[in-house]
């Protein structure tokens, strides 16, 4: 198994375990796909870990690019917005620094 | 972060030189032990594998006539050779039709068949060893099931029943695929490929009503495991998930709205793609049908709706009557049940887009199409629909419905190039059970003919929207479009073109008051 | 009779057993294995009526090639209908007693052998030339043309090259494979050639891809009508599964 700052990852990097999370394992995954997290990440990263903490889900992204309308303004509230923070798609390269597990499906 | 070269588009589709063994890898992840085991298949590959394997072919082979027909008559013409997206994206000859279903064959000449067993040169029988296992278990995950090959095989050889075949004695053997089997997992499990529980659902959909209302200042709804609703619409899951796919599930929330007619989704069968049907296996198929079949009858509806989704609806289709007996003619308790229950004055189930589509016939929906003028809109025939389904009961229904739905909400529609659509459609390269990111190559490659369809009616017609009926699809199309210098967000789901355009009652009214 | 007719006219009566009996069983292994879900490709015919349309659409003019190759439909299609036209050629040869009518008016079919011939020539050289087609050829895809070939090239010979046999002893040797009234072979190495590669041809059938002739008529994607919603299609194992079922 592979791992990441000693937390063990899936074949495609998301961490196993979601309480081996930490902020330099997401540091240090955005490192690797040559992302410099910016407090607009960070705002995306903690909204994921708080819905998934009341959900045990990912939100949708709609859910997601409203969110961040209220938190970032009005502006950066588009899944084009979020695009440019995660250009792995703000879904799964966003749950992947934020310790959550991959969504699947036809997404 | 990738490792490849993404083709260049030319001004025509060529058929490329055979470039041997460019594909060649050990394909997609491998399903673990535990998803293996939920599903029912060994947990890892069997000690006597390919005892197992040879007895599972000869299992598959007397239960589907497609099989031994297919695997016989095919007399090596070439005809398909060049039809398959994968083939044509990447050159790579195993990628062709007839060649990946003569992985199989060389196997069943080997084991089956008097000439191979004898001759096994002559014929090009071969062994089932570790090198053609690899081979298997590589390509037939690059092929996405689209049936394209089948349209123009004399004999209608549908090399995508070679390969669920193939998936579904890999599975017995206990060598299955991570993407497919993890997600029919979670739907064993949650009820959805997602695996979004009923809580997450419940608040999403809360949260587009919400939406809409904001928009529009019409309380839309969309309901949730409503008790007695007329209508129960199934979905793919990725319509409450994704983008573009959320701005469908709006509008096929504002057509029941218009329509009067009482509707719900279900968080039990919260799930219209069947990925069982991807793994070739019956049971598991059948099981997804019966989620829904039972949903219907706990929730006492009238009429069941099938969302966009290609396969989901090929299964829907095609299938879901011989699998639950969820139209007609069957004899078995629950079976009955439904039938008595459903309103057999319509085909059950329907397509949203046929729903849609006699609205609009009988003149209740209204639409206001300038709404829609910034866009010329392209259709993407999806593969499953196009050729494993029929829509309106008429011939080619299936091709002229959509389009049509389109017509009634945009001013500007532009086909794409004749061979390139309906029957002969290409697959947008993410089909069948690979819509997953470690097969981003094969996906963005056997992407080629359908982006270079799109090029042509951008350059000549000056499209700048392409519109899908199914997840796989958009997701798919969402993802690749920039590889080939496309905005990715041109891909829109044809209910979200109705829902851009659709005039609500009491909307307009309500916006004046806003503007005022 | 002498060793050589003897030995013609066993191998006669094998090959076509072979082939009726092989063809047979195939036939009946195809009947008898299930079609358990609807699975007609596009354009699917929705009624039983379009489904005939479609079969003979593919059977007489190989429709689906010709949307899919246009060389490979020319060749393939002048040899599939020159192969007929030289089979009725051939009625008379068999014909016990005195010839039809009708039948003596085929001489004129056996130009048929020069489309029989551009036709495979032209799919064997597809094989050589074009690399998907070469590809995925084995040794026996060769080997089918070619004895094909050589079946045309030697009939071709004998018919316009003026190396005919003895035409009586030809009438009455395939009469007497028909009548079992068997009688001497007639001299002449090109025919025996022919005959020989005829009966290999004959033998060889259901063992190999010849069976794409009953096959495409069991093709459930093209031989199924395209109406599921209506009509429940079920198979008996698939309908034995019901009998436990628990509504989901
Ligand atoms: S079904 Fe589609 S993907 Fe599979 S071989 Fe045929 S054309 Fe290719
Ligand atoms: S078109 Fe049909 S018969 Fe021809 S090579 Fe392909 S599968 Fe075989």
């Amino acid at each position: 198994m592979a791992a990441i700052l000693g937390a063990e990852v899936d074949e495609e990097g998301y961490l196993l375990n979601i309480g081996d999370w930490s902020k330099e394992i997401a540091l240090a995954m955005a490192a690797e796909d040559e992302i410099e997290l910016t407090p607009e990440h960070w705002e995306v990263i903690n909204f994921l870990k708080e819905y998934f903490e009341e959900y045990d889900f990912a939100p949708a992204v709609r859910v997601l690019t409203k969110a961040i309308a209220k938190r970032l303004g009005n502006d950066k509230g588009n899944s084009r917005y979020l695009y440019s923070l995660f250009p792995y798609g703000p879904a799964k390269q966003g749950c992947r620094f934020a310790g959550l597990p991959k969504p699947t499906g036809c997404v | 972060m990738e490792k490849f070269d993404t083709p260049k588009l030319e001004t025509y589709l060529k058929t490329p030189a055979l470039k041997s063994d460019v594909m060649t890898g050990s394909g997609p992840f491998k399903a673990n032990a535990d998803m293996q085991k939920s599903l029912g298949f060994p947990g890892k590959k069997v000690d006597n594998w390919q005892q197992v394997a040879i007895e599972k072919m000869g299992e598959t082979i007397s239960k589907y006539r497609s099989l031994p027909v297919f695997l016989d008559a095919c007399v090596k013409c070439g005809a398909c050779a060049d039809k398959c997206h994968y083939f044509l994206g990447t050159g790579d000859p195993k990628n062709m039709p007839v060649a990946r279903q003569d992985l199989f064959r060389s196997v069943y000449r080997r084991h089956f068949t008097f000439a191979g067993k004898y001759f096994p040169k002559l014929v090009g029988a071969k062994e089932f060893d570790e090198s053609m296992l690899d081979d298997w278990y590589n390509y037939f995950h690059q092929c996405s099931e689209c049936r394209r090959c089948s349209v123009y095989c004399p004999y209608g050889i549908d090399t995508a029943e070679i390969t669920m075949a193939a998936r579904e004695v890999m599975n017995a053997i206990g060598v299955g695929q991570k993407y497919c089997n993890q997600i029919l997992g979670k739907v064993k499990k949650i009820g959805n490929n997602l695996g979004m529980p009923e809580p997450a659902l419940r608040d999403t959909l809360l949260d587009l009503e919400e939406e809409i209302e904001e928009d529009t200042g019409v309380a839309v709804k969309l309901p949730l495991d409503h008790q007695g609703a007329e209508i129960l619409l199934i979905t793919p899951s990725a319509d409450f998930f994704a983008e573009p796919h959320i701005d469908g599930l709006i509008g096929y929330a504002k057509v029941f709205h218009q329509s009067g007619d009482s509707w719900t989704l279900s968080s039990y069968a919260s799930e219209g793609a069947n990925f069982g049907m991807f793994i070739g296996n019956y049971d598991i198929m059948r099981e997804g049908a019966l989620r829904i079949r039972k949903a219907a009858l706990d929730l006492g509806v009238k009429r069941i709706i099938v969302g966009e989704c290609g396969h989901a609806w090929r299964v829907a289709y095609s299938f879901w009557n011989t699998l639950t007996g969820i139209g007609d003619g069957a004899t078995d308790e629950y079976a009955l049940q439904l039938q008595n229950q459903l309103n057999q004055n319509y085909p059950q189930p329907q397509h949203i887009i046929e729903y849609t589509y006699d609205l609009i016939q009988k003149g209740r929906l209204t639409f206001d199409k300038s709404k829609n003028d910034h866009r010329t809109v392209t259709f993407h025939d999806s593969c499953n629909v196009a050729r494993g389904s029929n829509m309106g009961g008429i011939e080619n229904g299936q091709f002229i419905l959509p389009r049509e739905v389109i017509k009634a909400a945009c001013n500007h529609f532009v086909d794409m190039s004749e061979g390139t659509i309906k029957a002969s459609t290409f697959c947008c390269g993410g089909g069948g059970g690979l819509l997953t990111d470690d097969l981003l190559e094969l996906r963005v490659k056997g992407a080629l003919p359908r982006m270079q369809a799109l090029k042509q009616s951008e350059e000549k017609g000056g499209v700048n929207t392409l519109a899908a009926l199914c997840a796989i699809c958009k997701s798919q199309f969402s993802k690749v479009l920039p590889y080939y210098d496309f905005d990715p967000f041109m891909v829109v789901s044809v209910h979200q073109l109705v829902s851009e355009a659709l005039v609500l009652d009491g909307e307009n009214s309500q916006q004046e008051s806003k503007a005022l | 009779m002498s060793l050589t007719s003897i030995l013609f006219t066993v191998f006669f009566y094998l090959a076509v057993s072979l082939c009726l009996v092989g063809v047979t069983l195939k036939v009946i292994q195809y009947a008898s294995t299930p079609v358990p879900l609807k699975i007609p490709t596009a354009p699917a015919p929705l009624t039983k009526f379009g489904v005939i349309l479609r079969m003979m659409r593919e059977v007489f003019l190989f429709s689906s090639l010709f949307k899919a190759s246009k060389w490979t439909w020319l060749f393939g299609w002048l040899f599939h209908w020159a192969l007929v036209l030289l089979f009725i050629r051939h009625l008379p040869y068999f014909w016990p007693g005195e010839t039809p009518e009708i039948l003596r008016q085929t001489e004129s079919l056996r130009y048929a052998a020069f489309p029989l011939i551009f036709g495979l020539s032209g799919l064997l050289a597809r094989r050589f030339f074009v690399d998907r087609v070469r590809y995925i050829s084995a040794p026996s895809d060769y080997l089918l043309l070619i004895l094909l070939i050589l079946i045309a090239l030697t009939g071709a010979l004998m018919t316009f090259a003026q190396f005919y046999p003895d035409m009586g002893k030809v009438y009455a040797f395939a009469e007497g494979l028909i009548t079992f009234d068997w009688s001497e072979l007639p001299s002449g190495g090109i025919f025996l050639a022919h005959i020989f590669m005829v009966f290999v041809l004959i033998a060889i059938f259901p063992i190999s891809k010849i069976l794409h002739a009953p096959g495409v008529f069991f093709s459930p994607t093209l031989n199924q009508v395209d109406d599921a919603r209506k009509k429940r299609h079920i198979s008996d194992w698939a309908f034995d599964k019901e009998k436990n079922s628990k509504g989901g």
